[in-house]
């Protein structure tokens, strides 16, 4: 009797383990790149965590209905409630030391220099300059309902998508013309809310090529779900190549591209190989 | 243009109001009572003695009748909302712009979010207080009737003025077939600054209806408050002498919580509209970027904003709490660690305000700081869920309609409770931040525990209420309907925060047709259930069962018949007797229990 009823518990918490797979498998693997890495496996890091506590207890919960349901007769007599100060001690104590251990794989995360960055401006903002030798260095502004990408030290501005090279680090300021936007990129784990009068950096570095969907994440006006871009990342000689078709094509400005930007860009746009984080 | 007025239409007034005088002075009881002098007669919707017809409604200052105001307000509040919840999901039924256009649907969204936060769940718990905390506590009425009355009273006239911009459109268009000039009704625009009311969006925005809309909030936020003390102070004061501290039931312990929230949150939404109001109307630079700069509304309205998000669940915690061990046939589990739990979350729900701007480049130092509060203030929730399951282990649970409705909330919050603590890890937040993936979270709370919540204080109190039992297998399929409706409406919605797609799109890339579908689908399902709760009330408060025994849910035999149903026994006797005594008298119900309790060590078991 005790014994089948051990074998039950353990299958179920088995079962419960079990669970956790395919739905972390839909949250997505990390990749595109550092932050997105990051992000993504402490995501998974939590879920592996998160899924079985959340069947476990949702399991007794329905266990305990099922149990203790009454069928009308022949019920055992309710037994009266005395209190457990070691059972309420124990479970507070556990689920403290589920979310230090969230608290703690979440700061190691955050501590990562591509996940956040400490502000060097007077508004705790993050002014350009300071990037190390190598890195790309793009302004992005924002403004109703469209963005416009300038990269420094090269003649470079673009609005109809930005296009990074993989493997080196970026560093984007973001900054907004008008209202608040956010400069949003699933693809690649990157969230930086784009605040009138302040520039934030994103400090990141892309790892995989293709093209990731950038979104406005902050209520923005009648054209916010509209507001909407590409991401591309290329490699190093595609990089090289575009800056020097865009420092030549931007003489003659406003050629083939400008139509590209905003409203009827990215919701039919079928090219979007890696939209949100899927794999 | 007095005389412009009809001489005819003078007299009518002149001869409404005389009219109105004489009913009233006619329709009055002639003994004046503790609560206020014009108690009815009797309450609720079936008392055999009628009552002095509608303009009792107006003039009450009993807190069983203004708590049914406040819970047909709040319902008619959050059937309006739900139409705008409907028609976001017909809306994102397809990812082009078929039904409304992006403007309107804004529009929805923002009118959605204000009418469900502040003038659905706050007055329908603001209304059940009112009708079962003075029974509970045994007190003659609300420490302050008159100002439970004005409290009441201000609420219609501030969600007509936050909801104008819908009303003056159909006005205008109704009038505008007249030879009037209707422009002025038609420069209120339906309001589509999304209910956090950013700056500067919400400032430059240029629709009047923004400001009319400011004042109504403001004046709902000076209803809410003024309803907070009057519970407070209620709960201090009006106990009698032998109901300490340690017998407090735990709604009240909740209520009163929850009104220390609101008296301090409040007043601070209310200033910091006002500011809005300035710097939209008379060019105050409080939020503009040469002043105070566009995140300090984001502080100051997240300082509100998240003990907001507990005012809202508190109450509902309550409930549970009180509902589930009458259908487990034994006390709460841990009554003294939840109620420090609810102490616990009013105290850390003033530090984790800032866990909504985690993405606007706040210093990550001080993110981290914001992040070990977000993730503590998921223990005392634990905790109570914890207690509420053990409350059920060894009991006899009946899987009556409240109880179901309980057993779903439980089972909706584990779900959007542990999504909570993802958003509470920075890095998580940043990608997940203002993506369906949030929606979700507190959807999965407030329709998957609040109204569970209402709606098993609806079905547990409905006897007490209106004397009569309302269908309890359509009640329990309508639960049943909710709990399902919740999961299949919500759970897509995470998963479509994990693929990226950001909230208030009312258009939005084609991949994600699939999951949006499916949780249209969950909405009919809650609007279907929805609208059989409604069936169920009305039907039942009309033709159903009267209830001749006060003991509808078999409570005395596990000895926790509590002080409101002793009230309504009472009141049954009364009416039985035929006796028109039309106070009930705390002393004889206080009495009433104290024999009760010496005959049975486990009676009263609510407030122990």
């Amino acid at each position: 009797m005790r014994r089948t009823h051990r074998a039950a518990v353990a299958a179920v918490l088995f079962g419960v383990a079990l669970a956790a797979v395919p739905i972390v498998a839909v949250a997505g693997s990390g990749s595109g790149s550092v932050t997105n890495q990051l992000i993504r496996r402490l995501n998974r890091q939590l879920l592996y965590l998160a899924v079985p506590i959340a069947v476990l207890v949702e399991v007794i919960l329905l266990y305990t209905v099922w149990r203790f349901r009454s069928d009308g007769n022949g019920d055992a007599e309710p037994r009266p409630t005395r209190e457990n100060r070691q059972l309420e001690i124990t479970w507070t104590i556990a689920t403290a030391i589920v979310l230090l251990f969230v608290g703690t794989a979440s700061f190691h995360a955050l501590a990562h220099p591509a996940v956040s960055t400490l502000p060097n401006g007077p508004h705790g903002g993050q002014e350009p300059g300071g990037a190390p030798e190598g890195a790309v260095e793009v302004n992005v502004t924002t403004e109703q309902w469209e963005y416009t990408f300038e990269y420094l030290d090269e003649d470079v501005t673009t609005d109809d998508e930005l296009v990074l090279p993989a493997n080196r680090p970026v560093y984007l300021y973001v900054t907004s013309e008008d209202v608040i936007h956010s400069v949003h990129v699933p693809g690649l784990g990157l969230k930086q809310d784009a605040v009138p009068g302040e520039t934030h950096l994103i400090r990141t570095e892309p790892t995989e090529t293709g093209e990731y969907r950038l979104y406005c994440a902050e209520l923005c006006g009648e054209g916010h779900p509209e507001m909407l871009s590409t991401v591309r990342v290329v490699d190093e000689d595609g990089y090289e190549s575009w800056l020097t078709e865009r420092a030549d094509g931007d003489a003659d400005s406003g050629s083939d591209d400008e139509s590209g930007n905003g409203a009827d860009d990215g919701s039919d746009n079928e090219s979007t190989d890696r939209v949100g984080g899927g794999p | 243009m007095l005389e412009t007025i009809p001489g005819v239409v003078v007299a009518a007034v002149i001869a409404a109001a005389l009219l109105a005088y004489y009913r009233l002075r006619s329709g009055r009881p002639a003994r004046s009572f503790a609560d206020g002098g014009t108690a009815s007669v009797t309450v609720g919707l079936t008392g055999t003695e009628k009552p002095a017809g509608l303009l009792r409604w107006f003039t009450t200052v009993d807190h069983k009748d203004i708590g049914l105001l406040y819970i047909l307000f709040g319902t008619a509040a959050a059937l309006w909302g739900a139409t705008d919840a409907m028609m976001i999901r017909t809306e994102l039924l397809v990812p082009e712009t078929a039904i409304w256009n992006v403007e309107t649907y804004n529009a929805v969204f923002t009118t959605h979010g204000f009418t469900m936060l502040f003038f659905f769940v706050t007055p329908v718990f603001t209304g059940i207080a009112n009708y079962v905390l003075p029974l509970l506590l045994g007190a003659d009425d609300l420490a302050f009737p008159r100002i439970n009355a004005i409290a009441f009273w201000l609420l219609p006239p501030s969600l007509l003025l936050v909801r104008g911009g819908l009303i003056t459109d159909v006005m205008g268009m109704v009038l505008g077939v007249l030879p009037l000039d209707v422009s002025a009704l038609e420069a209120l625009e339906p309001v589509g600054m999304g209910w956090t009311m950013y700056t500067p969006l919400s400032v430059e925005m240029a629709n009047p209806q923004i400001s009319v809309a400011l004042l109504g909030l403001h004046l709902s936020g000076v209803a809410t408050t003024m309803a907070a003390i009057n519970f407070i102070v209620t709960v201090l004061t009006e106990r009698p002498d032998d109901l300490g501290w340690d017998r407090l039931d735990i709604f009240s312990w909740n209520i009163l919580v929850t009104s220390g929230l609101i008296l301090l949150a409040f007043p601070l939404l209310g200033s910091t509209l006002i500011m809005l109001l300035l710097d939209r109307n008379f060019g105050t630079t409080f939020f503009a970027i040469e002043g105070g700069g566009p995140m300090l509304w984001q502080h100051l309205f997240w300082f509100f904003g998240h003990p907001e998000v507990y005012i809202l669940v508190l109450p509902a915690f309550g409930l549970i709490s009180l509902i589930l061990p009458k259908f487990c046939g034994r006390r709460l589990f841990g009554f003294r660690f939840i109620v420090y739990s609810t102490i616990a979350i009013g105290v850390m729900s003033f530090g984790v305000w800032a866990h909504h701007m985690f993405a606007t480049g706040m210093d990550p130092r001080l993110r981290a700081s914001f992040m070990a509060v977000s993730l503590a203030i998921a223990i005392p929730s634990a905790i109570k869920e914890f207690n509420w399951i053990a409350t059920m282990w060894n009991g006899r649970l009946r899987l009556d309609a409240p109880l179901i409705c309980i057993i779903g909330g439980l089972s909706t919050f584990v779900v959007g409770g542990i999504t909570g603590v993802f958003l509470a890890a920075v890095p998580v937040d940043l990608v997940l931040h203002d993506t369906h993936y949030v929606v979700g979270h507190f959807h999965l709370i407030v329709v998957g525990v609040i109204p569970l919540a209402m709606i098993a204080a609806s079905y547990y109190w409905f006897p007490l209420i209106t004397g009569r039992m309302y269908n309890q297998r359509l009640a329990r399929v309508q639960s049943l309907l909710l709990v399902v409706g919740s999961f299949v409406t919500f759970l897509p919605l995470l998963v479509l925060g994990y693929e990226g797609m950001p909230r208030r799109y009312g258009v939005y890339p084609a991949e994600f047709i699939t999951l949006n579908q499916i949780a249209s689908l969950g909405a009919l399902v809650l609007g279907v259930s929805v609208v059989l709760w409604l069936v169920n009330m009305v039907q039942s408060a009309r033709v159903g069962p009267v209830v001749r025994d006060a003991d509808v849910w078999n409570l005395k035999e596990t000895g926790q018949f509590t002080r409101e149903w002793q009230w309504f026994e009472e009141r049954l006797e009364e009416r039985r007797d035929g006796s028109t005594r039309p106070e009930s008298s705390p002393e004889r119900t206080r009495a009433g229990e104290d024999t009760d309790s010496d005959s049975d060590s486990d009676s009263d078991s609510g407030s122990d």
